[in-house]
């Protein structure tokens, strides 16, 4: 039983550790034209970015939009008057900043 | 007499300079790795991109009819989606003729891979009395996230080149390769013809400079075979788009009564790197 709880122990910062290293987060967004954004994500390996959080940041840094990916890895919102920025959390060393000044149509 | 001897050199020496008989359907647009949704021009041309020589009108029976695209669409994300309403005619400038060609003006929208596929009606080729038609891919991507790259489109590609490495994520030096198929299945031995875009595309029209000097132009297109599983393998020496056409990869086919060289061509695209 021991070992088995080492085992374990060893393979869940393994499993972390591949991910850490392994994938490069992505996030790509685009105007609807109606007022809402649509962003999608995603890793560069092709998995799936279900439930990753996502944050629309007015220019003073503060959140004005809040939620997860859907299970098409996609997220639409509102799009902010002036400034905003998105962010796509994954974790520690996963973070996308797309500026809604590259957001075109 | 000397007149004859003199013309039948030079009709033997046009007749062996291999260059002139390699087609090419083109899928073309300038970028084909974008960093997000945005319009595009795509541009399918029939022609010979290494000399930008003689353009073919694309779907050119023996009677000299041209009949329209049988199939043009896009696959994202496992989805294929019909375009081929959505192609307007234009005429192609080659450094040496005009030819029909076809464009289209689309946006370009979701991250991933973008598969477009192209399926002319038959042309004929009265040099070697044969209909040839080539069933041709591209792949553009959007914001990084690979989809489908490495995907069979099938149906309605009866023949294709399946990617083994991301076409639009090569940079010079590195390799391509690929899997000749028919009906999904691998075509072992497939002769493929390798070829370079070696003038740019401006508008309707090739441009006169030249991106390489050929260092022996009677060996392009370059000639490579995939072996016994239908895979290939080709470095590139030189950034810009390459294309891979596997002769006669469809099957041992007639049409009109004629020889229908049934090939699937691919392009990929070489980033130069600083």
């Amino acid at each position: 039983m021991k070992k088995i709880l080492i085992y374990l122990f060893l393979a869940v910062p393994f499993f972390f550790t591949t991910y850490a290293f392994a994938h490069t987060p992505l996030c790509s967004c685009y105007d609807n034209g109606d007022g809402t954004i649509t962003c999608e994500g995603g890793f560069s390996d092709g998995s799936s970015a279900a439930g990753v959080s996502m944050t629309v940041k007015d220019k003073d840094g503060k959140a004005v939009t809040k939620g997860t990916m859907n299970e098409d890895s996609e997220f639409t919102f509102k799009k902010p008057e002036g400034d905003y920025t998105v962010v796509f959390d994954a974790g520690p060393g996963h973070v996308v900043e797309v500026p809604g000044s590259e957001i075109t149509e | 007499m000397k007149k004859l001897v003199l013309l039948l050199s030079l009709v033997a020496a046009f007749a062996l300079s291999a260059p002139a008989y390699a087609h090419f359907q083109t899928i073309y647009t300038p970028q084909s790795a974008l960093s997000k949704t945005q319009k595009i021009n795509i541009k399918l041309i029939f022609t010979h991109p290494w000399e930008a020589g003689h353009t073919m009108d694309i779907g050119k029976d023996q009677s000299g009819k041209i009949h329209p695209p049988i199939a043009f669409g896009v696959m994202h994300k496992g989805k294929k989606k019909d375009l081929l309403e959505t192609l307007k005619a234009i005429t192609f400038t080659s450094l040496s003729n005009k030819g029909r060609a076809y464009d289209v003006n689309m946006k370009l929208k979701g991250m991933g891979d973008h598969v477009f596929y192209f399926v002319p009606a038959p042309y004929y080729e009265g040099a070697e009395d044969i209909y040839i038609q080539q069933c041709t891919k591209a792949i553009y991507n959007i914001a990084g996230a690979p989809t489908d790259w490495d995907a069979l489109v099938g149906d309605p590609l009866p023949t294709e080149i399946v990617p083994l490495d991301k076409p639009y994520s090569i940079w010079k030096g590195m390799s391509f390769r690929g899997v000749v198929t028919c009906g999904g299945k691998p075509v072992p031995d497939a002769e493929i013809e390798v070829t370079y875009m070696n003038h740019n595309i401006q508008g309707n029209n090739f441009i006169t400079k030249e991106n390489m000097e050929i260092p022996q132009p009677e060996l392009v297109p370059i000639g490579i075979k995939a072996d016994s599983n239908g895979e290939f393998s080709f470095t590139f020496p030189k950034a810009g788009w390459w294309g891979f056409c596997a002769l006669g990869a469809g099957g041992d086919l007639k049409y009109n009564g004629k020889e229908l060289s049934q090939d699937a061509v691919i392009w990929v695209q070489v980033v130069d790197i600083k």
